[in-house]
């Protein structure tokens, strides 16, 4: 049984993992992406619906089922313009690593923690990828100064 | 299926009752002294008890430590060996900025365990090293095999996975949630390491997600193989091909109990 405090930390990590999947969402279907990148977007898509889907079992009756409207539309605005949409995504997926190891930090359930792990080890990967898509320079690739994020 | 009759249920049950009760009998009786009457053939060999060896964070962080240095070697190795030339010079550039992100997750991790009250271990692990990785590198260095730069690309990423699943695995197991998120913060750094790896191993857009081999069916090298990390053992496939075109595949796997560098282990000089 979780204590409520995972059940926050939860319900926050859900939260933005349904904002992310609805940002992937917009981003894959844009007519710019070459089918590779398209192809690669919406894998990266599929994770994250993962991730919404497996906190969704773990939170049961306590699921959350919104994404966070001010997130969305701040990165939405991002993505809509062609050249940024790698910057976006990079920004998206360090901000998620960032929030979900913080996360960590008050999760009490070992258990929970190690499920939020390996969901944070895939991200890290999504993110050095998609530091490659705009640069060669390693630290854009590998160093993460993103802020932890805030619901609304 | 076997029928008994009543009878011989009773029967069978007074057997069992006494058979334990002969048992108890000629067994060790509680408060009845050794009186050495049994005599003892020979001279009895003294014993030496084993250490205590508790899997504490301390002992995770340690363990954590041991393989950052054992990743340090791998690129000093790779360095030295002057593979990493021509198409590969990116390489060396990316094996001296991940050799120094490693010295710092040492660092880091030693400074936790400090902290805790436990010795740095300032040293690779020996377990991992004689069991992967030094068989890893007599193949790939072996004068007949003209695979030994992306071999050395391959140990390499193997190592960065396995620092990668190492952190994430201990998640699970350390006590103090804060130093879970610690753990993290360095492995998801790994990761990093090893997708940018995977890239030069396998690379292309097309080769980000799990693809598999055409001929043989087995899983290609992908910078982001699976939704969730994996703690599954490692394959590394690496040497010279044998007559029937396939090479040697190690598995490499997470530190274990016998890998782990509990108090009492101290670095082999």
């Amino acid at each position: 049984m979780l204590s409520a405090t995972d059940i926050k930390h939860l319900g926050l990590t859900q939260t933005l993992e349904l904002t992310t999947r609805d940002l992937y969402k917009f981003v894959v279907g844009r007519k710019s992406l070459s089918d590779d990148e398209s192809q690669m977007l919406a894998q990266f898509h599929s994770h994250h619906v993962a991730y919404e889907q497996t906190i969704n079992g773990l939170l049961g009756k306590n699921a959350v089922s919104e994404r966070d409207e001010a997130m969305y539309v701040g990165f939405l605005q991002k993505l809509s313009e062609s050249p940024n949409v790698w910057t976006a995504l990079l920004q998206i997926e360090n901000s998620l690593i960032t929030t979900h190891t913080k996360s960590i930090e008050s999760i009490e359930s070992a258990k929970v923690a190690a499920v939020i792990a390996s969901m944070i080890t895939i991200e890290a990967r999504h993110a050095a990828i998609l530091a490659t898509m705009t640069s060669t320079n390693l630290s854009l690739a590998l160093d993460n100064k993103e802020s932890v994020l805030v619901v609304s | 299926m076997i029928a008994l009759t009543r009878r011989e249920l009773l029967r069978l049950s007074g057997v069992s009752i006494a058979s334990g009760l002969v048992l108890a009998a000629c067994g060790k009786q509680a408060g009845v002294i050794d009186d050495n009457a049994i005599t003892i053939l020979g001279k009895s060999p003294v014993t030496t008890p084993l250490a205590d060896a508790e899997v504490t964070d301390a002992v995770l962080l340690r363990t954590a430590a041991s393989l950052e240095y054992n990743a340090i070697e791998t690129y000093a190795t790779a360095l030295e060996s002057k593979l990493l030339t021509g198409d590969l010079k990116k390489v060396a550039e990316m094996a001296k900025r991940f050799s120094e992100d490693h010295q710092q997750h040492a660092d880091a991790v030693n400074a936790l365990a400090v902290k805790l009250g436990a010795k740095e271990y300032l040293c690779g692990n020996s377990r991992i090293n004689d069991a992967y990785l030094a068989p890893a590198l007599k193949i790939i260095t072996d004068s007949d095999n003209s695979n030994s730069a992306m071999d050395i690309v391959a140990l390499a990423h193997a190592v960065e996975n396995l620092a990668a699943q190492t952190y994430q695995g201990v998640v699970e197991l350390l006590s103090d949630p804060m130093l879970r998120a610690d753990a993290m913060r360095i492995g998801q750094q790994e990761a990093r390491h090893a997708a940018l790896l995977a890239q030069v191993l396998n690379p292309g857009l097309d080769h980000v997600g799990p693809t598999s081999d055409e001929k043989t069916g087995k899983p290609n090298i992908a910078a982001v193989p699976s939704a969730f990390g994996s703690l599954a053992n490692i394959q590394l496939t690496v040497g010279k091909p044998k007559p029937d075109g396939s090479r040697t595949i190690l598995l490499l796997e997470t530190p274990s109990l016998n890998s782990l560098v509990y108090d009492f282990v101290a670095c082999q000089a």
